[in-house]
């Protein structure tokens, strides 16, 4: 056997040769001299660079073909989920502008491990191999472990850190020792020659060895998507790390581990489909029941998102159990709508933590809607979302959700997505009551802020990003935020009108559903 | 000699490894049974790659040990990040996030 | 069947050293920990970082290496293609190299 030197299809390679070359020359740039160049030339070419990856993954829809020894798929699910990493990784950097963790890490760190971990989601998102599984998770993982402790000042962060390396790394042990039963059982690597083995060869799916595999790695990937057996470390992650770390973190590492998920079982697995829907079905509905009567109690806006996201990762797996093509579409557009809506709801947090001295609890954003509109219309838009109510993306999110499990059999799940959602009304309501109908409380620790009352020049600024950067304020006043209201204020229109012309959005995720040949 | 024998380590390896994890309390010590877990993986797959008489459980094991020791030091370094702030190592007083 | 002799052999190793080992309880022992760090951090405590640094250092670069061995297996038969590879692998070690440098962390303190 001699084999040859491979073709390399660099165009399809592009998008991840692309963060490569950003995160090096991100290093460096980090390590001159000019303050100036750290501060702000840093997050500019994070953003040419996360740009221009999502350029390239447009530029590559619709190619789908497979690269790298058939190990990596560049097909339109792959390029969806890029274009949502690059967007959540986009926002990520404007929030953090102003932030201190990248300020004590140091720019060019902190920058350069986003960049790496977004290269992992880019793996991981079109990953069509054991190994590369295991590559793009790790990828992914370990720059995050980091980045959550970046605020190396702050214990909390450190402690955050600390545990999600080590939650993450036993999820991560559990994968792999999966994902080697797997290759021991069926002898292959690549996904197609394993579904190949699994359809070919008689009593592999019911081999123990498979069925080791399968629930080894059913329990991985429920460590990394936060499902519920395993979601004890997403509160106190999400709550210590550093929030714009929260929020890329939140929304990206959800969709990719989701595309990897949805990849592996619907493409490699799927004749052993018997097997695993029952058990990624419990884990859905426990998921929900437990994420949203966790969140019932929460006080700080950051666990109730936690808690919130593990509810919604049982919302999407209910759409990974369906294993069709209805399944897939619906995932991917709830995964995109998921983005926006936790985005926007992040931004506001974000801001509210420099604003007021209440850091993430409930009660920074009390009677926020007389004094600060432009953050309070795009919470409530995220929250009312969230919920699923009715011209919200949300509720388009969760009706084609609801629609792919009732159309593949699983109708019961269909019920327990709605019975999640009436329960969860309670919480989410509480945070739009507490904007709406609370005053103003007196902050205890300083003394009164009086620019909250204030709101005409940040909703001028709100309306427009370039004009409110001029507007930063001296470190007694609170800044006005105007980069934070920004995103805040485009991810909450963006929840409005993916909820009421839900068409554009709907037609890429059909693209991306119809992308893994199922039928 | 049967491959059995090479996985019944492996799973014994593999199950010294979770313990750990679960019972000690010394991060450092955790980091050794998370090696552990990933060592017994690699020893599960080199035996699979010879039963199939297949490179790919090979290079799939060197990946992985390339990986475990970035994993390994990133933990170390968060680690001397928090001697450095003198909290106490040891992760049942890391209590400040309520579990 | 793998697993259930996994677990089999585990219990038998753990039942057999709490049988047969000689058992020696005192103080020491009834500490929490038997190896590792101590638990708290004496007030004069330094801790050795560079000495952490440069270990770390160490294993990443060492381990880094591992990835040049399937070359080496294979390099006739990929020819030219191998060393273009090694080239850009060795390259991007450079980089990594350089940024350590740059960043002071080969320096002892």
């Amino acid at each position: 056997m001699t084999p040859e030197a491979p073709h390399i299809d660099w165009a399809g390679l592009s998008p991840i040769v692309a963060l490569t070359a950003g995160g090096i020359v991100v290093l460096a740039a980090g390590l001159f001299r000019g303050a100036w160049l750290r501060r702000y030339g840093v997050p500019l070419l994070t953003l040419l660079t996360l740009g221009a990856t999502a350029g390239l993954s447009i530029w590559q829809w619709g190619e789908d073909k497979a690269i790298v020894s058939r190990a990596l798929a560049v097909d339109d699910l792959a390029m969806f989920l890029n274009l949502l990493f690059c967007a959540g990784a986009i926002a990520a950097v404007v929030l953090a502008l102003r932030d201190s963790s990248p300020e004590e890490s140091g720019h060019g760190e902190w920058h350069a491990l986003l960049i790496s971990s977004v290269l992992g989601m880019t793996v991981l998102a079109s990953a069509q191999n054991l190994v590369v599984v295991f590559l793009g998770f790790e990828l992914l993982s370990i720059p995050l472990y980091v980045m959550c402790a970046t605020n190396l000042r702050r214990s909390k962060s450190l402690e955050s850190g600390l545990k999600y390396l080590i939650v993450g790394s036993v999820g991560s042990a559990t994968l792999l020792y999966g994902l080697a039963m797997i290759y021991g059982a069926t002898g292959a690597t690549g996904f197609e020659q394993i579904a190949t083995a699994l359809s070919s060869q008689a009593g592999l799916i019911d081999d123990p060895l498979t069925l080791t595999g399968i629930g080894l790695i059913v329990v991985g990937f429920c460590f990394k998507v936060s499902a519920a057996p395993f979601h004890q470390w997403t509160p106190d992650v999400y709550e210590g790390a550093p929030t714009p770390v929260t929020a890329f973190m939140a929304v990206a590492t959800k969709a990719a581990a989701f595309g990897a998920f949805v990849r592996l079982f619907d493409v490699a697995l799927i004749d052993a489909a018997t097997n695993w829907s029952p058990l990624l079905a419990a884990v859905a509905v426990a998921s929900i029941v437990v994420g949203n009567v966790g969140a019932l109690t929460q006080t700080s806006l950051k666990r109730l998102l936690a808690w919130s996201s593990i509810a919604q990762a049982g919302y999407m797996l209910a759409a990974v159990v369906v294993a069709d093509r209805e399944g897939v579409e619906a995932l991917a557009f709830y995964l995109a709508v998921y983005l926006v809506m936790n985005l926007a709801a992040f931004a506001v947090i974000v801001a509210r933590e420099r604003e007021t001295p209440f850091g993430d609890d409930i009660r920074s954003l009390a009677g926020l809607g007389a004094s600060r509109p432009a953050l309070a219309w795009p919470m409530t838009l995220a929250m009312l979302s969230l919920a699923g109510i009715p011209a919200t993306a949300g509720f388009i999110g969760k009706f084609t959700l609801i629609g792919a499990t009732v159309d593949g059999g699983y109708t019961w799940l269909g019920v327990a997505i709605v019975v999640g959602s009436m329960l969860s009304l309670y919480y989410y309501l509480r945070v739009v009551a507490a904007m709406w109908l609370s005053d103003v409380p007196v902050p205890a620790a300083r003394e009164p802020v009086p620019a909250i009352a204030g709101g005409s020049p940040e909703l001028d600024a709100a309306a427009d990003p370039e004009d409110g950067a001029g507007q930063d304020a001296g470190p007694d006043r609170p800044v006005s935020q105007a980069e934070a209201t920004a995103v805040a204020v485009l991810f909450g229109a963006a929840t409005l009108f993916f909820g009421i012309l839900p068409s554009p959005l709907f037609d890429l995720a059909r693209d991306a559903g119809s992308a893994l040949g199922l039928l | 000699m049967d491959i059995g024998w090479y996985l019944a380590v492996s799973a014994l390896v593999f199950c010294t490894g979770a313990g750990g994890v679960l019972v000690r309390r010394n991060p450092l010590v955790i980091l050794l049974c998370l090696e552990l877990m990933l060592n017994a993986a690699n020893l599960a797959l080199v035996a699979f790659a010879r039963m199939h008489g297949s490179g790919d459980g090979q290079i799939f094991a060197l990946i992985v040990m390339v990986v475990a020791a970035c994993e390994v030091t990133i933990g170390l370094g968060v680690i001397v990040a928090i001697h450095r702030r003198r909290l106490p190592v040891d992760v049942d007083e890391l209590r400040e996030l309520r579990g | 069947m793998f697993v259930g002799l996994g677990t089999v052999v585990g219990a038998a190793f753990a039942l057999i050293n709490s049988y047969l080992g000689p058992r020696r309880p005192g103080r020491m022992k009834a500490d929490p920990y038997e190896c590792g760090l101590p638990s708290e951090v004496k007030e004069d405590f330094r801790f050795g970082i560079s000495f952490y640094l440069v270990a770390m250092l160490f294993i990443l670069f060492d381990i880094e290496v591992i990835f040049l061995y399937p070359v080496a297996v294979q390099l006739k038969a990929f020819g030219t293609f191998a060393l273009i590879e090694t080239i850009v692998f060795i390259s991007l070690l450079a980089v990594a190299f350089v940024y350590v440098w740059r960043r002071g962390a080969l320096e002892w303190r």
